[in-house]
């Protein structure tokens, strides 16, 4: 989850996030630069006292502004298809997940072995034990083993929703009707945050997702009790 | 040749060139009353300050017309103000506009922090208890507990050790 004052991104949770932080940092970096060359720009052309009012083309700078953005983009465009083929490549999941949006609130099945589903509300800030998050708790976790492949499968029950936790770098919209797929790795054991991310009426606010990266035994563990408890 | 003839600059000498030039090449017409302007960056308006002399301006212009060393002092400058409205000092004058434009900006900042103030008192709903100092610090305790951005972020920053901040 963010801390307060946040203004960066969380730390990365998978690697695919790791990629995308490193891929930020330069994209960041080159704006900067345009950014810092256009503000001189701007302060020498106003503060200047020299004037040329017979200017009518100038062959060297067109060739300059042309060919530098043209560079520019290219030296963005190659990490950022780098990462979009890297996302994409065939990964080999040790798990599948299905995630379904409902109004207001998520559901999960893990249905490889055996038939395990289960809705996860978000805990209303009345009912929070002190000091969990308000409006990031929810009554259920998404619990998931760490350092292990992770395939899921998004879709709704009725309106659009969009599945995103941040720190795995995960973002898929759910359509009722279709089933997205993209899969993460859980790179170290933690506790993951998201929220909803496409506009679904009243409570679109008020259904986060919680992601538990845990060691397999804990994870198998938990799925039996889960299984118990269903 | 176009080149040469385009940093000339002067549209007469255009004109002139074009002349000889077949005559697919035309003449740009402008119907726009001459202007004056006092610019310091275009020196020479388009037409003198005051158009309408008096009797007393046509015998000073008159005196124009002859040896210039015979004009006094007063009447040169007389004379300069029938073709200029200012002089180049007075066009770089400052002015006092930067007070009225801060003071704009000081009012309209002022007003935006009144309806701020007005809008936390009458109209924002009472704090969630989250927000508590207790309920703050148990949370801050609940996340460097569970280790929450542990890399570089949050609980990075946080000695385990000696359970302080870093």
């Amino acid at each position: 989850m963010a801390h307060p004052s946040q203004l960066g991104f969380q730390d990365a949770a998978s690697p695919v996030m790791e990629e995308l932080l490193h891929f930020h940092d330069h994209a960041l970096m080159i704006v900067f630069l345009i950014s810092t060359l256009v503000l001189y720009i701007i302060v020498a052309m106003v503060t200047t006292k020299l004037t040329n009012k017979f200017i009518l083309d100038s062959q060297e700078i067109e060739i300059i502004w042309t060919l530098l953005p043209a560079i520019i983009l290219i030296l963005i465009a190659l990490p950022s298809l780098r990462i979009l083929y890297l996302m994409d490549e065939i990964n080999d999941p040790h798990l599948t997940i299905k995630a379904m949006g409902h109004r207001w609130y998520w559901s999960y099945e893990y249905t490889d072995y055996e038939d395990l589903g289960f809705d996860s509300y978000m805990i209303p800030t009345q009912d929070l034990a002190p000091g969990q998050f308000r409006l990031l708790e929810t009554d259920h976790r998404m619990v998931v083993p760490v350092e292990s492949p992770i395939r899921i499968l998004i879709s709704a029950e009725d309106v659009l929703h969009s599945w995103a936790v941040p720190s795995l770098g995960v973002k898929m919209d759910a359509v009722p009707g279709r089933l997205n797929q993209t899969a993460f790795i859980a790179s170290r054991p933690g506790v993951f945050y998201g929220q909803c991310s496409e506009i679904c009426g009243a409570n679109h606010s008020f259904m986060p997702i919680v992601v538990e990266a845990v060691p397999l035994e804990h994870f198998e563990n938990w799925s039996s009790l889960m299984l118990e408890d269903a | 040749m176009m080149e040469w003839v385009v940093r000339g600059g002067d549209i007469c000498t255009l004109l002139n060139i074009f002349v000889s030039v077949p005559p697919e090449v035309s003449e740009s017409v402008d119907m726009s009353q001459p202007m004056y302007w006092d610019r310091v960056d275009i020196p020479l308006p388009d037409r003198p300050y005051k158009d309408v002399l008096t009797d007393a301006d046509k015998s000073l212009k008159q005196k124009e017309k002859g040896p210039w060393g015979q004009l006094t002092k007063e009447e040169k400058i007389a004379l300069y103000r029938l073709t200029f409205c200012k002089t180049y000092p007075e066009m770089k004058q400052q002015t006092a506009e930067w007070k009225t434009v801060m003071g704009g900006i000081f009012f309209f900042l002022g007003f935006t922090g009144l309806v701020i103030w007005w809008q936390s008192v009458y109209v924002y709903p009472p704090r969630p208890r989250t927000f508590d100092d207790e309920w703050k610090s148990q949370q801050l305790k609940r996340m460097l507990d569970m280790r929450i951005n542990p890399i570089q972020g949050f609980s990075a920053k946080w000695d385990y050790e000696k359970g302080q901040w870093k």
